[in-house]
C-alpha cells in the first residue's frame, strides 16, 4: 500500500495505491490521522489505483467523512473501480460520499 | 563376544609369582646382611673378651708377683745376717724376728738349721710368727719331734737344689687356718755349704678374695691352681685348698676333656682354649705365674660373650620375619584385591554384553528399515532413536492397516533398563490394540488402563498416537502428555493438542481425541524432549526455537531427519547425551482428488497473516479459473471473517491457530474456518443498518455484515470447543 498526499490551497489530495486490506489499513489510519485537522477544507481520496478495500479501509473513509462533517469540510472519493463500487453499494457508502470519476 | 578369563588368571598368577620372588630376594638380602654383621660382631666380641681376660690376668699376675717379690726380698735381704748369725747361734731367732717385723706381708719366718750343723743341738728351728687375727708376734720353735721339719718340702727342696723354693700353698692350722705359702732360701756358711734354710710365710688369704672378685663378665670366674693342680682360688670357697682340679673334674665325666684341660693349664704356657661341655661352651684364658708355678685362668661362658649379640640377633631375626610377614600379607591382600577386581571386571563385561544384547532386542522392536514402505508412493517416512544409555525409554512405532497409518511416539519416565522394560510393554500394547482399533482415543485409553493396572513402579509414559487415513489425509490423534508434534507445510506450526495425562497415572481416565486434515506434501514431525533438552557443554538447551529453524521447507523425510540430526549433534558437540533422542518424520504424499478438498490454510492469530490469505485465494482462483470480481469478494468476506477471529478469539499474547479449508463441490464453493478461541457466533450479530446518515453511522460493525452479504450461506457451530464457521458461495 502506498499513500501520496498533496496539498493545494484548501484541498488535500490523497492518492491510494494498492490494497487497503486490514494490515494496510492499520498503517494508513496512522498516516491519515493528521488529515482530520484539515477536514474543514476539501479532501480528495484518489482511488484510481486502489484495487481492494476491506471494512477496516472503509472505517478510515468514514472517520474522515465524520471529521469533515463536523468541521464543515468535504470528502470526495474519486475514480473507484467496479469492485470497490460494489462494496460501497453494499455498505451504503455510495450515499455517504461524494463520488467522482 | 566371548570372554577369556583364563588369560587374566594367568596374568594374575604371574604377578603373584613375581611378588613372591621380590619378597624372597628381600629376605635373602636381609639375611645376608644380618649374617655378615653377626660374623664381624662376633669376631669383635671375641677380641674384646680376649683383651679383657688377658688384661685381668696380667693385673692379677702383677699383684701376686708384687707380693712374691716382697717375700723373696724379705728373705734375701736377711741372708747375709743369717750367715753372720751362724757363728752366734743364740742370735739366730733375731733373724726371723727381723724378717717378720720388717715386712708386713710376712706372717711368719723360720731359720731351720741343717740337722747336725750345731753339734750340741742337732735340730734347731726358731720360728717367729704374727697372729693373723691379733697381729701379735710370738716366738716358737719348729724343732719338735711331731713336726720333724727336716722332712718337709720347704726344707728339703731348697736343700736339694740350693735354690730358692716356693712351697705348695697350704692351710696353716696353727696360725689361724689361713692359706699360706712359704718361700725358703738356703743359707750357706763361709765354706759354701748349706747351713740353714731361711723362710718367709706369706698369707694368700687376700688372693682368694682378689681372684674371686675378678668379674670380667657376669658369669665369668677365675681359677688359681697351684703347681700340683690344687685349687687356690675359685668362686666355690669349699673347694679352695680342699680339692685339686683333677679331683673336682673326676666326678664330671668326660675325663679325657678335663685331663686335657688340666694338662694345658699346668703346662706353664700362656693361651686360651674353648671347651664344649654339656651343650655349653666356655672359653678359658690362662697364664702361668713365674717362680711359683701357679696357673691363673679366667673362665668365660660363651653366652656371656655372645649373649648380647645373640639377643640382638634374635631381635633382628624377629624384625625380619615380621617385616617379611607383613610384605607377604600386603602382597596377598593386593592380589586378593586384584582377583576381586578382575572378577568385578568380568561381571561388568558380562553385564555390558547382556545390555548390548538387550539393546539389540529393543532396537529390533521398532521399525528401523527406511523407507518403510518402498512400494508406496503416498507416504515417506524417516525416524531415528538414540538412547542415552545402552537401552532407553523412548519409542516410536508405525504400521499400515486398512489403508491407515497407525503411528505413535512415546517417552518413558526415567532411563536405562527399567525404562526400557516399560518401553517394551508400551510398544507391545500399542501393536496389540492398534491391530483391532481405529480410534486413537480408544487405543490410548486402553493402553492407559492396562499400564495403570500393573504400574507398581510408578513409571509413566508420555505418548502421542495418531491414525492417518492414507486416502483422505484425515488425521485422528490422541495425545497423552506428550509434546505437540509439528506440522510442516509452507510454514511451521505446532499441532493443536490437548495435553491430557501421561499413561500409567490415572487408571480409568478417558482420553480426548482430535482430528485435522493434512494435505499433499505436508509433513508431521514427532519428537521426544531429548531433542529440545539436549545440552551442550555450556549447559544450554537446544530448545524449540532452534528446532523450528531446522524444520523449514517441504523436503523428503530423510532430508528433514538428517538436517535435524546434524543440527542437534553440531549443537551438543562433545557434551555427553543426557536423555534419549527420538524423532519421526511422516511425509504425506497422497494427491487427494481435487473435487473433494481444494486447499487447506493455517494461519496464526496475527493480523499480518492476512496477506497469506490473499495469496491463498489468488492461487485458488488461478487454479479454478475464478473471475477477478468473485475472487475479490471472496477475499473480502474471508478477510473479514479471519480478521474477526484474529482480533477477538484469543486473549492478547496467546498464540492461536486459525484453519481454513476450501472445498469446491460442483457449483458451490465452501469455506470452513475453525479456531479454538472464545466461542463466538458471528451469525448472531445484529445486522448493520446501511441506511443511516453520516453522523449516525457507527465506525465499526461492517466486517461481519460484509461476510454475510458476500456469501450465500453462513452457518456457525461450536464443536468440541472449536468455533466452526462454514461459508458457502454459489458460482
Amino acid at each position: 500500500m502506498e499513500i501520496n498526499i498533496t496539498q493545494q490551497n484548501n484541498s488535500t489530495t490523497v492518492q491510494l495505491i494498492g490494497r487497503l486490506d486490514t494490515p494496510a489499513s492499520l498503517d494508513a489510519a496512522k498516516e491519515l490521522e493528521p488529515l482530520q485537522e484539515k477536514a474543514n477544507g476539501t479532501i480528495i481520496l484518489d482511488c484510481k489505483e486502489l484495487t481492494y478495500i476491506s471494512s477496516s479501509g472503509l472505517r478510515i473513509f468514514l472517520t474522515l467523512r465524520k471529521a469533515a462533517m463536523n468541521k464543515g469540510g468535504e470528502v470526495i472519493v474519486r475514480s473507484i473501480n467496479e469492485d470497490i463500487r460494489n462494496v460501497f453499494m453494499m455498505t451504503g457508502f455510495l450515499n455517504l460520499f461524494k463520488i467522482e470519476n | 563376544m566371548k570372554l577369556n578369563p583364563s588369560k587374566e588368571k594367568n596374568q594374575t598368577r604371574q604377578s603373584l609369582w613375581l611378588g613372591l620372588l621380590v619378597v624372597l630376594v628381600a629376605a635373602l638380602t636381609l639375611e645376608a646382611t644380618a649374617l655378615i654383621q653377626y660374623f664381624y660382631s662376633r669376631k669383635g666380641l671375641r677380641q674384646e673378651a680376649s683383651q679383657r681376660a688377658e688384661s685381668q690376668l696380667e693385673a692379677m699376675e702383677y699383684r701376686i708377683m708384687d707380693i712374691i717379690d716382697q717375700a723373696e726380698a724379705a728373705v734375701r735381704n736377711k741372708v747375709w745376717i743369717a750367715q753372720w748369725c751362724l757363728s752366734v747361734p743364740d742370735s739366730i731367732r733375731r733373724v726371723t724376728e727381723r724378717i717378720v717385723n720388717d715386712n708386713p706381708v710376712v706372717m711368719g719366718s723360720v731359720m731351720a738349721m741343717v740337722p747336725g750343723y750345731f753339734k750340741n743341738q742337732p735340730l734347731m728351728a726358731p720360728y717367729t710368727s704374727r697372729s693373723h687375727i691379733t697381729g701379735e708376734v710370738s716366738a716358737l720353735s719348729l724343732a719338735t719331734d711331731e713336726y720333724n721339719y727336716p722332712s718337709k718340702d720347704w726344707f728339703t727342696k731348697p736343700l736339694e737344689t740350693g735354690e730358692g723354693y716356693w712351697s705348695e700353698p697350704y692351710i696353716d692350722i696353727g696360725g689361724g687356718n689361713i692359706l699360706m705359702t712359704t718361700y725358703s732360701l738356703p743359707v750357706r756358711d763361709k765354706t759354701g755349704s748349706i747351713a740353714a734354710i731361711l723362710t718367709a710365710d706369706i698369707s694368700l688369704e687376700w688372693l682368694t678374695d682378689a681372684v674371686g672378685n675378678i668379674k670380667v663378665y657376669p658369669d665369668a670366674y677365675s681359677l688359681l691352681l697351684s703347681r700340683q693342680g690344687k685349687i687356690m682360688a675359685c668362686p666355690e670357697k669349699s673347694l679352695v685348698m680342699n680339692k685339686s682340679l683333677q679331683e673336682v673334674t673326676s666326678t664330671m665325666g668326660d675325663t679325657a676333656l678335663f685331663n686335657r684341660v688340666g694338662r694345658t693349664l699346668l703346662s706353664g704356657e700362656e693361651g686360651n682354649m674353648s671347651i664344649h661341655y654339656k651343650g655349653a661352651v666356655n672359653h678359658i684364658y690362662f697364664s702361668p705365674m713365674e717362680r711359683t708355678g701357679w696357673s691363673m685362668s679366667i673362665v668365660i661362658p660363651d653366652k656371656d660373650i655372645y649373649g648380647g649379640l645373640r639377643r640382638i640377633g634374635n631381635l633382628v631375626t624377629i624384625m625380619q620375619l615380621l617385616g617379611l610377614a607383613m610384605l607377604l600379607l600386603i602382597l596377598f591382600a593386593f592380589f586378593r584385591r586384584q582377583v576381586k577386581f578382575n572378577q568385578l571386571e568380568d561381571k561388568r563385561k558380562r553385564m555390558m554384553n547382556e545390555l548390548h544384547v538387550a539393546s539389540n532386542i529393543q532396537m529390533s522392536m521398532i521399525p528401523k528399515e527406511f523407507p518403510p514402505f518402498p512400494e508406496r508412493t503416498d507416504i515417506d517416512m524417516a525416524a531415528d532413536i538414540v538412547p542415552a544409555k545402552e537401552v532407553g525409554g523412548d519409542l516410536y512405532d508405525f504400521f499400515i492397516r486398512d489403508e491407515k497409518l497407525f503411528f505413535c511416539i512415546g517417552d518413558v519416565s526415567g532411563k536405562g533398563v527399567p525404562a526400557s522394560l516399560v518401553m517394551a510393554v508400551t510398544r507391545s500394547l500399542f501393536r496389540t490394540l492398534a491391530a483391532h482399533e481405529y480410534s486413537p482415543k480408544r487405543i490410548v485409553t486402553a493402553m492407559n488402563s492396562s499400564m495403570s493396572d500393573m504400574n507398581d513402579s510408578n513409571m509413566f509414559v508420555t505418548l502421542f498416537c495418531g491414525v492417518l487415513d492414507m486416502k483422505t489425509g484425515h488425521l485422528r490423534y490422541c495425545n497423552a502428555g506428550h509434546n505437540a508434534p509439528f506440522i510442516l507445510t509452507d510454514h511451521i506450526w505446532k499441532l493443536d493438542v490437548l495435553p491430557n495425562l501421561p499413561l500409567g497415572i490415572v487408571p480409568d481416565m478417558t482420553f480426548e481425541e482430535q482430528s485435522m486434515d493434512i494435505h499433499y506434501d505436508d509433513s508431521l514431525f514427532l519428537y521426544t524432549d531429548g531433542i529440545t533438552e539436549a545440552e551442550n557443554s555450556g549447559h544450554e538447551l537446544f530448545g524449540e526455537e532452534r528446532l523450528e529453524k531446522v524444520l523449514h521447507g517441504r523436503r523428503p523425510a530423510i532430508n528433514h531427519l538428517k538436517d535435524m540430526q546434524k543440527a542437534v549433534s553440531d549443537f551438543v558437540g562433545d557434551a555427553p547425551q543426557s536423555d534419549d533422542i527420538t524423532m519421526l518424520f511422516i511425509h504425506y504424499l497422497n494427491q487427494v482428488p481435487t473435487d473433494v478438498s481444494e486447499r487447506h490454510l493455517v494461519l496464526k492469530n496475527d493480523i499480518q497473516e492476512i496477506s497469506r490469505l490473499a495469496q491463498f485465494l489468488d492461487t485458488l482462483a488461478a487454479e479454478k479459473g475464478l473471475d477477478h470480481s468473485l475472487t475479490m469478494s471472496l477475499n473480502l468476506a474471508l478477510e473479514e471473517a479471519v480478521t474477526n477471529v484474529i482480533l477477538y478469539a484469543y486473549p492478547k499474547g496467546v498464540t492461536g491457530l486459525i484453519e481454513l479449508d476450501a472445498f469446491l463441490e460442483k457449483d458451490t464453493l465452501r469455506f470452513v474456518l475453525s479456531d479454538r478461541g472464545v466461542a463466538f457466533d458471528p451469525t448472531a450479530a445484529p445486522e448493520a443498518d446501511t441506511t443511516l446518515s453520516v453522523e449516525d453511522r457507527p465506525i465499526g460493525g461492517l466486517g461481519i455484515y460484509l461476510v454475510r452479504k458476500t456469501m450465500d450461506q453462513v452457518t456457525y457451530r461450536n464443536e468440541d470447543g472449536k468455533n466452526i464457521l462454514s461459508m458457502i458461495k454459489k458460482i
